[in-house]
């Protein structure tokens, strides 16, 4: 029941729609005590010497009528109620967590994966409605129909057949009870052995490869069909303990049915009651199953909506560690940039990813990181980014620590162009002004020239309004990238970030997005991290990144004449170049 | 690229739903036993649901009307119907149970299959498909049919309870049951309608579901970029806007099934029970109209309806069933199958030697990515490839391998067509080390293994040995019973590229191809590996893509390919004298191996 109390203030927001839906259950529960009565009293008239008279008759069935519009009228009023209700808290603890999610830092993202943020988003959702739901149905359905049927019984026909009747009831809600748990435990097995299988076939997909290689189709398919087996096992106890349900209700209402056979049958031959009111009982009888079944259900679903209660609330309850302070600089950010990082490691990572890492960057200088995978270029990014806030060391931007500003002042200063160049499944031009969806059509393609990738876009089917992603074109890593590169580059930053951003550019085409941003970007500042370093020879400074420390430093000509770790690569690179290796892995 | 399908955006044709609906019968007829045995199980289910009812009739009429019920009858009675009640337990189990049974029996075979065609398909459909999707069609969409096949179990249970309920008020009272019966249409009309009807409004909120599920998924996973661009109140707000017509859809559900489902039924049981009582209670004013008989024939009428919810709830099941249903046999169908071998292939490879003549091959069909690559490797000897990504080095492997089938030309292994060996042979035959060097879920052991149980313990220490993968596997806790877990990520990309050659070294190929790894692999490691490279490679044919050009400097042939063509040929002193592409490369390399 600690669930009703967690979700006590959706019921209050929805208070009208709630009453409203239980005040229909009512009334529901009452007309439908009006059927029985009428049939055994007609039952009992229809006895009578000459039949029922049509006067009587009428009203009757006039009732009856009205008892069958009821019905039909406040079944209508409580689904739309209840079941709306549902469907609404489902929206809005949805939108809860998505709103949470948009503001949730890297570290919450590092401890979640996709997947699992899914399957809160939809899995515990579904279970907390539910209570929403059938839950609310279930407690107020059982209580009003239970009671009301109870009274009926009592007051039409006699309270001694119905103490008799509805003892073996509360079994029925103890063994729903306890077939519900059973079930639960039982699916719990299935839902793993379905996982098992999933990953069985996400393996065999993905290593074609090497079964082919190795002719193993058919020892796969054996294996895969043993875990078939193993299944099938599992869920046959699954269909087992579902099969239960039905035939356990009908047992124990058929306890029910015999004691109004053997006490009921006795009251009429002894005429405490009539024949009329035994058939009304037993219509009576037959309404109480599904209250009592319910209640039994009602705890399993309780149960699993408290647990995702829980587990939402859990997630509703984490902070980001980015915290904006109060006072905090709210014009936009620009002017140079003091990187002093002492020490930084990630969360629950002992291992320092930077260590003395120092570099001052004037407005309007750009500055080149190389190294190689793991180096730690990437960090230097996160950090600047204000992705991880927690580190030894200070980074200014115009004078001023980055946690001075707001997070709006510092981000909109800075166009990011991440490694995996994400892109959104909308259109090519919406993917491109991103970042300012007022920016016009002529702006989004002096974007995609500068970033080389117009005459590309021209070449989709419909051009800027073709889709990205799963359901349109699929495009080249190249082409990613250089979307990316548009997407960052459209709201001239004062700081423009590339990580790794060109690997899949040829270098023809690298060249000209160079030069491009030299001459658009001709006062902005600008880093730009690589593995080529045709990329970043034209910076004011070069840094070589090894382990997460500076071990060499300066520009071109500097680093050549170093005669170090960097004159190798450009040599090397150089040569790669002369072969024709156009075509960068 | 195959493109994703939404397939609740798409509606199929009636002649192919009716197609696809036939064809997934067909796969309930392996369990005839389970289905058969629940749909009898449903006809004695009916059949004592028109029993029960008799007994009380029978009991009412011939024992209470005139009050003669003794003690010892009422106990009868009672016993009676608790017998009933235990039968109808019975039987209610065994439909349950039977159908559930065979559904899953059925479905799982569906699996079976899916997954066994999978096997038979080319590298070619695996290159084509997302993975993800290949994984949904064999596990999610399979389990949309145990509720298919559902659906028609509720028609024929809806269908049991309609003619058993109709046949026993015939018996009783042929007039009346008429007028039951003459709401059947109307009925029937509802059912339509509502089928109808829902359907649309099912697809639609389907449609929007997964619509509102990519939203949410693309956004957790471009967070970064939402982020660093401060998108998230837009973000917020496109979602609001997809999750509220989310919610509109739902409201729109519920409000069809609000009206048109069970409240419809009811107020229709309602209305045949008025009519039915109108005439019992005009029958009255002239015969006798027995208690009894009025209870039992009001228990049918509710018999006669009640299982109508319960059918058309299940109907988008059906829906479901159908879409599912395309699209797993949009799988079954397909034919990029694996290339064949020639009918009748039975020859073995005995010497290895392997020749290409004037080989030519296109992914596509079209777009030739080699052309007329010729060259031979007698038994024993090493042919190398080098060239840039994209010069057709891992083309040659791929046709070699028969993943893809060859253009024009001839492939022959000892002087015979390759497509005269029986695919078995060519398996054992030719050992390929793959670049990148999957790991399945397991351990060490059968990841050398893999299914292969031929192939002992001794064996497997034995190859692991051989190749030095032993000095890291004998430092893990279990050493070979070490738990390999998905994708092999505790282990370095050279540990697994030494497990990898372990796996091919243990089943002792006569030819070896192999595709260098181009990771970043630590210098220790690396040279292990090369050593381990040097050792498989005696005694056996090789043909090897490489990219460090001083593991080949051995070799008896070296190819450099551009373009899909070779540019030059001959060994590596022949290579250097020509002062061409290779020289280059090697120079280049060089000086990296000095610097390295």
């Amino acid at each position: 029941m600690g669930i009703f109390k967690k979700l006590s203030w959706y019921f209050q927001e929805e208070k009208k729609r709630y009453g409203l839906g239980i005040l229909f259950l009512l009334l529901v529960a009452i007309v439908n005590l009006i059927p029985p009565k009428v049939i055994g009293t007609l039952v009992d008239s229809m006895n009578q010497k000459g039949g029922i008279q049509t006067g009587q008759l009428m009203p009757l069935l006039g009732l009856l009528v009205f008892a069958g519009v009821g019905q039909y009228v406040f079944r209508f009023g409580w689904r739309n109620a209840i079941w709306g209700g549902a469907a609404k808290l489902e929206k809005t603890l949805r939108t809860r967590l998505f709103n949470h999610f948009m503001k949730m830092d890297a570290t919450f993202y590092q401890r979640h994966r996709t997947g699992d943020l899914m399957a809160h988003a939809t899995n515990d959702l579904n279970a907390i409605q539910n209570v929403a739901g059938a839950g609310i149905l279930t407690l107020f359905d059982s209580l009003i129909t239970g009671t009301t049927t109870i009274i009926a019984m009592i007051f039409f026909v006699d309270w001694r057949l119905t103490l008799f009747a509805i003892l073996p009831m509360p079994l029925l809600a103890v063994m729903a009870r306890r077939l519900g748990m059973r079930l639960h435990a039982a699916f719990a097995r299935s839902q793993a052995a379905f996982s098992r299988l999933n990953d069985k076939t996400q393996e065999s997909v993905s290593g074609i490869k090497v079964i082919k290689t190795f002719g193993q189709e058919k020892e796969d398919t054996a294996d895969f069909d043993q875990i078939v087996d193993h299944t099938i096992e599992i869920n046959k106890k699954v269909n087992f303990l579902d099969a239960l349900f039905d035939p356990t209700t009908s047992l124990i209402m058929g306890i029910t049915y015999v004691i109004t056979i053997v006490y009921g049958g006795y009251l009429v031959t002894s005429n405490a009651i009539t024949i009329g009111q035994l058939v009304s009982f037993v219509s009576y009888v037959s309404s109480l199953v599904w209250p009592m079944f319910a209640i039994g259900r009602l705890f399993n679903i309780l149960e699993r909506g408290n647990a995702s209660y829980d587990r939402v609330a859990e997630l509703l309850n984490e902070h980001s560690a980015i915290i904006e302070q109060p006072d905090a600089i709210a014009a936009p950010a620009h002017g140079d940039i003091r990187f002093k990082i002492n020490k930084f490691a990630y969360p629950d990572d002992d291992h320092a990813t930077l260590t003395h890492v120092h570099f001052t960057l004037p407005e309007g200088h750009t500055l080149g990181i190389v190294g190689r995978v793991g180096a730690g270029k990437s960090t230097i990014f996160k950090l600047l980014l204000r992705e991880f806030d927690d580190y030894d060391g200070v980074i200014e931007f115009g004078g001023q620590n980055i946690k001075a500003y707001t997070l709006e002042a510092l981000l909109d200063a800075i166009g990011y162009v991440p490694q995996d160049n994400f892109l959104f499944s909308t259109t090519v031009a919406d993917n491109i002004r991103f970042s300012s969806f007022e920016k016009t059509q002529p702006q989004v393609e002096d974007a995609a020239r500068e970033s080389a990738v117009h005459n590309d876009i021209l070449d989709f089917a419909e051009g800027y309004g073709t889709l990205v992603g799963e359901r349109g074109v699929s495009l080249s890593g190249g082409q990613k990238q250089r979307l990316a590169i548009a997407r960052a580059v459209i709201t001239t930053p004062e700081l423009l970030i590339m990580d790794d951003a060109l690997s899949a550019v040829d270098a023809k085409t690298e060249a000209e997005i160079l030069d491009n941003l030299r001459q658009e970007r001709a006062n902005k500042t600008t880093i730009i991290a690589a593995q080529r370093l045709s990329s970043v020879m034209h910076a004011d400074e070069i840094l070589v990144l090894k382990d997460g420390s500076v071990i060499e430093r300066g520009s071109h000509d500097e680093l050549l004449a170093n005669d170090g770790w960097y004159a190798e690569m450009w040599a090397k690179q150089e040569l790669e170049q002369k072969i024709g290796g156009e075509t960068v892995g | 690229m195959a493109k994703y399908e939404s397939a609740w955006s798409r509606s199929i044709p009636m002649r192919e739903q009716w197609h696809i609906f036939k064809r997934l019968m067909s796969y309930t007829g392996a369990y005839k036993k389970q289905f058969g045995g629940a749909l009898v199980a449903a006809a004695l289910l009916a059949g004592m649901n028109v029993a029960l009812p008799q007994i009380l009739q029978y009991f009412m009429d011939h024992f209470l009307t005139n009050k003669s019920a003794t003690v010892n009858i009422l106990l009868g009675f009672g016993a009676l119907y608790a017998l009933g009640t235990l039968l109808k337990a019975f039987f209610q189990f065994f439909q349950t149970f039977l159908f559930a049974m065979g559904s899953e029996r059925g479905l799982e075979d569906v699996r079976r299959e899916l997954f066994a065609k999978l096997h038979t398909l080319g590298m070619r459909y695996f290159d084509q498909t997302p993975a993800g999707s290949i994984v949904s069609r064999v596990t999610n969409d399979t389990m949309t049919l145990a509720d298919f096949w559902n659906v028609i179990l509720s028609v024929i249970v809806g269908l049991f309870s309609v003619v058993s309920s109709f046949v026993i008020m015939f018996n009783m009272n042929g007039k009346i049951s008429l007028l039951v019966l003459a709401f059947l249409p109307v009925l029937l009309i509802v059912i339509w309608y509502y089928s109808q009807y829902s359907s649309k409004v099912y697809r639609h909120m389907r449609e929007k579901l997964s619509e509102l599920n990519t939203k949410l998924n693309e956004s957790i996973e471009g967070i970064g970029i939402i982020q660093q661009f401060r998108q998230e109140s837009r973000i917020s707000r496109e979602f609001e806007a997809t999750n509220n017509d989310y919610l509109d859809t739902r409201k729109a559900m519920i409000r069809t099934n609000s009206l048109l489902l069970s409240p419809i039924i009811n107020l229709l049981y309602a209305l045949a029970l008025v009519a039915v009582l109108y005439a019992f209670g005009l029958q009255s004013q002239i015969t006798f109209v027995e208690a009894g008989v009025v209870y039992a024939f009001t228990t049918y009428v509710a018999n006669f309806f009640n299982p109508m919810t319960n059918m058309m709830d299940s109907l988008s099941s059906l829906q479901d069933g159908i879409v599912a249903g395309s699209r797993i046999f949009h799988i079954l169908d397909d034919t990029e199958y694996a290339p064949a071998q020639n009918p009748g292939a039975s020859k073995t490879i005995t010497t290895g030697k392997i020749e290409f003549k004037h080989v030519s091959f296109a992914y596509d069909g079209v777009h030739e990515i080699l052309h007329d690559i010729t060259f031979v490797a007698n038994p024993g000897e090493t042919v190398a490839l080098v060239g840039h990504t994209g010069s057709g080095k891992s083309s040659i492997i791929n046709v070699m391998m028969r993943f893809y089938e060859f253009g024009t030309g001839e492939i022959l292994i000892d002087n015979v067509d390759i497509r005269e060996y029986s695919m078995t042979d060519l398996r054992q035959k030719l050992g390929l080390v793959l670049q990148d060097s999957f790991m399945f879920f397991g351990d060490i052991s059968s990841n050398i293994r893999l299914f292969n149980e031929h192939i002992t313990d001794e064996q497997i220490h034995a190859a692991a040995k051989f190749v030095q993968a032993d000095r890291f596997i004998d430092k893990l806790p279990k050493t070979y019973h070490a738990r390999v877990l998905e994708g092999g990520a505790q282990f370095s990309s050279g540990e697994r590229q030494l497990i990898s050659f372990a796996r091919t070294v243990v089943t002792d190929p006569k030819i070896l191809v192999l595709d260098e790894a181009t990771a970043n692999i630590d210098t220790e490691t690396e040279s292990v590996i090369q050593e381990g490279l040097r050792r498989i490679r005696q005694g056996r044919t090789t043909i090897a893509i490489a990219h460090r050009l001083s593991t080949i400097k051995d070799a008896n042939l070296i190819l450099v390919l551009d373009a899909g063509k070779i540019i030059e040929r001959g060994t590596h002193e022949e290579l250097l004298a020509k002062q061409g592409r290779y020289y280059d490369m090697y120079r280049l390399q060089n000086g990296d191996a000095v610097t390295d």
